[in-house]
């Protein structure tokens, strides 16, 4: 499983429930629908991402990006 | 050159028609600018005796004839609560200090004769072609001779005091009337400890997104950033270190307490702190990715327009003078401000990232970032640190006093913060608006 951020365009805002279980169909496990972003969160089997970028109003499909900070003890943070 | 003409105070009789004003030339006619609920057309005829006055509402949108009001003794542009006044230089005093005036003129000054400014000769362009020559060809711009000496980073030499740290001074918290009071300001970060003495009667609320965590800060990171960012005004024993001292505090742990974290966390407090109508969001954390991440650009872009201003690290990936580093995800996202790190003399830090090329991947604004000293998770409580972490918060604190004093918010608050930055004497791609400083 990739996670992922699933963007969805200004017009699809409204319903963006709709779009999320449009990606559910297409094998998406929702985490999150971030009504005030306009973003689902979930993951996805690595063979399916490319199929969830073809649903009606999603203008973007990324990986997760991870953070790391440096230890606690770094002088510079 | 135009001089800055006084906009208070009695005008003497030199100002008159013809007059000089510094090198300035005037019109012989006056400026008058009006306190924001005053009526402009009735001050006038009482304090000046202006009965024929143009109003620009009299014309479609608001487009003023100029010639069509050449005959008119008064000329009022009531968008800007501003009127072109002719008068009688004798009675310039009355304007100022009658009684009608009083809570309706806020200054009268002589109108300027404004010049298109003078291109530089052939000579001073190609002698200054020849010198930005050379010092591209001697090597490093940060020893570019426009870049050192000038007063402002020359002069500037802070230092941590009994009663507050550099950056406090630097940027003028200590000095200035604003708290953040009535303003949500919400850090996302490590979390934070919430044992804290410096913290006890504060509105705080927090909450992880972090799967199975609590938000107690594990790491450190998080209680530095907001101790910073809104730390008390007189910590019990030791210095003022933290800005918005009674904004509402909202802790988002998105970074687990090995200070690892992910996409979904992050957006998901995002989306928190613009449902709770936070207007500021912290956010000391980032990728070294040179794209710009999509959902950031969205995130970024949806919690402007509603009012939320997201202030994120620019980051620590340089190395100077070498290696001068790139602005990383989330902050090079064209609606997330990107902040750049300072030491106390003003010079852009050794490791503080430079603004990429193309859209968003600009640094936006610095504050101070190296030697911070802040709250620290018990029982160590207080540690010094470095970091574009450790400016972002002086940023964000900030941010929470001008939204408190101006009612700003978004855009308009972005905007606030960077016209009322210090310039400094440091390549714009570095520290771009320049320090961050506090007013009211």
């Amino acid at each position: 499983m990739v996670k992922v951020s699933v963007t969805v365009d200004d017009e699809h805002l409204s319903t963006i429930g709709i779009v999320a279980e449009a990606l559910r169909e297409r094998g998406m496990d929702i985490a999150d629908v971030l009504g005030e972003l306009g973003i689902i969160t979930g993951s996805v089997p690595q063979v399916r991402q490319s199929a969830l970028i073809e649903v009606s109003g999603v203008i973007s499909v990324d990986a997760d990006q991870p953070i790391q900070l440096p230890p606690p003890d770094s002088p510079v943070q | 050159m135009i001089a800055n003409s006084s906009t208070s105070g009695p005008l003497g009789p030199e100002v008159g028609s013809e007059g000089q004003l510094g090198m300035a030339q005037t019109t012989g006619r006056y400026v008058v600018v009006f306190e924001d609920d005053a009526s402009p057309a009735d001050t006038l005829e009482a304090t000046a005796g202006a009965s024929n006055v143009a109003d620009s509402r009299d014309f479609d949108s608001q487009a003023m004839d100029m010639a069509a009001t050449a005959g008119a003794d008064a000329t009022v542009f009531s968008e800007l609560g501003i009127a072109v006044v002719t008068v009688d230089p004798e009675r310039l005093g009355f304007m100022q200090t009658s009684e009608p005036a009083r809570g309706t003129i806020r200054s009268v000054s002589p109108e300027l004769i404004h010049h298109v400014l003078d291109a530089p000769s052939d000579y001073v362009s190609g002698y200054r072609d020849g010198v930005m020559d050379l010092t591209a060809r001697l090597g490093d711009d940060d020893e570019a001779p426009a870049e050192r000496g000038v007063e402002a980073s020359a002069s500037a030499n802070f230092a941590d005091t009994d009663q507050a740290t550099w950056g406090i001074q630097a940027t003028r918290v200590s000095t200035t009337t604003k708290s953040g009071a009535g303003i949500k300001v919400a850090v996302l970060d490590t979390g934070f400890d919430s044992t804290h003495p410096d913290f006890v009667g504060r509105n705080i609320t927090a909450k992880s997104f972090v799967p199975g965590a609590p938000p107690q800060d594990g790491h450190g990171h998080g209680t530095h950033c907001i101790g910073t960012a809104c730390g008390p005004k007189s910590p019990s024993g030791t210095r003022r270190y933290g800005v918005a001292y009674e904004a509402d505090i909202f802790v988002g742990k998105v970074l687990s307490d090995e200070g690892s974290g992910s996409d979904a966390g992050i957006l998901a407090a995002i989306n928190w702190a613009v449902a709770n109508e936070c207007p500021v969001i912290s956010m000391s954390l980032g990728a070294d990715v040179a794209r710009p991440h999509p959902p950031y650009n969205q995130a970024g872009r949806r919690a402007l327009a509603a009012g939320t201003l997201i202030i994120a690290a620019a980051g620590n990936n340089a190395n100077r003078p070498g290696n001068k580093g790139f602005v990383g995800a989330p902050a090079n996202s064209p609606d997330i401000m990107a902040v750049g790190a300072l030491d106390p003399v003003l010079k852009i830090a050794r490791f503080s990232a430079r603004s990429l090329p193309g859209r968003g991947g600009q640094v936006d604004i610095a504050g101070p970032g190296v030697n911070v000293y802040s709250s620290w998770p018990m029982p160590t409580r207080y540690h010094t640190i470095s970091g574009t972490s450790m400016a972002t918060p002086h940023v964000a604190g900030i941010a929470a006093l001008w939204a408190q004093a101006t009612g700003r918010r978004g855009l308009a608050l972005w905007a606030t913060m960077v016209k009322e930055s210090q310039r400094i004497a440091m390549p714009s791609v570095d520290v771009a608006a320049g320090l961050v400083l506090a007013g009211g």
